[in-house]
């Protein structure tokens, strides 16, 4: 859900009034980045942001603890947390209005034929449009869902990419910059799918683990910039 | 039947086409030549197969009191496919070959039956209980490989 990833991104921004933003799910949104690149953390953080508003619950899904670095266990992944997507249905009391998923690459991995990959991105839309419909006219549910890539900003596979693109049109890239004095620093990058202008953040983790958002620093010269002094003149 | 809201849209010409079809039927209970000719245009013989699909009564709605809904197209084959319409799936191999691998195709003609018949308003209707539309959702993941 691009607009609950924005407000988790700029969290000054989310002073105005709520009630408009409320009523906005947006599109599915994809989160990607190499392992290590603050996709959980991310993604959690948008959790907690739409735990927060109190409209309702929200539902995390993710085969490891939160709390554990990102190494991939050797112990058999459980796969019945398909499962829970196909029984969503099932599940009695308020629907979540927020669904995320942690470690899509997981469920890919385990079978890599492109009507599987389609299947279960098809099948996280179904699940939140479900939600969407339990949860009432004109709210919804939104969709976050976090992919790693390879190292080095390389997207791997470009079929399966291209073949989740189809089923999320936001995305929203993590990529690796020089970090500075003992930080590790991110460039995320939000396309939100034609629904506005790409967006740029900046994201660093402290030695201690805190995350720091800030916007990316807009290239000077740059005539929508409005930092500095004097921004009246045009280049 | 409501109109369809998709989670994946469709090219703009396709989705027009398809809510112009839906009024016509609304006002006249019948798709105009027009619109059919359009249909083949667009989708060339996918066009004609799906409507077939439609005339021959093979899709059906399956819904649970929960609300949540797939489709099940039975195609020429005899074989019976899975639809998740408004996320855009469909478990034949033309889906998997033509619309995933190959982006030849934007539908297969199950998928496409499935649209025509939302729009039409013509399809069977099947209710299961929310554990049977669990299983459906789930056993049609193990069909598959």
């Amino acid at each position: 859900m691009a607009e609950t990833l924005k407000r988790v991104l700029s969290p000054g921004r989310a002073a105005g009034p709520r009630e408009d933003m409320a009523a906005e799910v947006g599109p599915p949104l994809l989160l990607l980045g190499g392992p290590g690149s603050g996709k959980t953390a991310l993604l959690f953080a948008a959790a907690l942001e739409a735990a927060g508003e109190g409209r309702g619950p929200v539902l995390f899904l993710t085969r490891r603890p939160l709390q554990s670095l990102p190494r991939r266990t050797p112990a058999a992944l459980d796969p019945l947390r398909l499962q829970l997507l196909c029984s969503a249905h099932e599940a009695r009391g308020p629907a979540p209005f927020l669904l995320l998923l942690d470690g899509l690459e997981e469920y890919l991995a385990e079978d890599p034929e492109p009507q599987e990959a389609a299947y279960l991105a098809a099948l996280l839309l179904d699940t939140a449009a479900h939600f969407s419909h339990q949860v009432g006219p004109g709210r919804g549910c939104g969709l976050l869902v976090a992919l790693q890539t390879q190292e080095e900003g390389d997207s791997g596979d470009p079929l399966q990419l291209s073949l989740l693109q189809r089923y999320f049109p936001a995305q929203c890239w993590l990529q690796p910059v020089a970090p500075g004095s003992g930080q590790r620093c991110f460039r995320a990058c939000l396309e939100p799918g034609g629904l506005g202008p790409r967006a740029e953040w900046r994201v660093a983790f402290q030695p201690d683990g805190e995350m720091t958002i800030t916007p990316w620093p807009t290239q000077a010269g740059d005539p929508s910039s409005n930092q500095g002094p004097s921004s009246g003149g045009q280049p | 039947m409501a109109a369809a809201s998709r989670a994946v849209t469709l090219p703009a010409v396709v989705e027009e086409l398809l809510s112009e079809m839906a009024a016509a039927v609304r006002e006249s209970a019948r798709v105009p030549d027009e619109h059919l000719l359009l249909l083949k245009f667009v989708f060339g013989s996918s066009a004609l197969q799906a409507l077939d699909l439609v005339d021959r009564q093979s899709i059906t709605l399956i819904s649970s009191p929960s609300g949540r809904h797939v489709y099940q197209v039975l195609g020429s084959s005899g074989k019976t496919y899975t639809c998740l319409a408004s996320c855009h799936y469909c478990s034949c191999p033309a889906f998997a070959f033509s619309v995933l691998r190959k982006s030849d195709s934007l539908l297969c003609k199950h998928l496409l039956a499935v649209y025509l018949s939302q729009v039409m308003g013509t399809c069977q209707q099947l209710s299961v209980s929310d554990k049977q539309l669990t299983d459906i959702l789930l056993m049609k993941k193990n069909q598959e490989a």
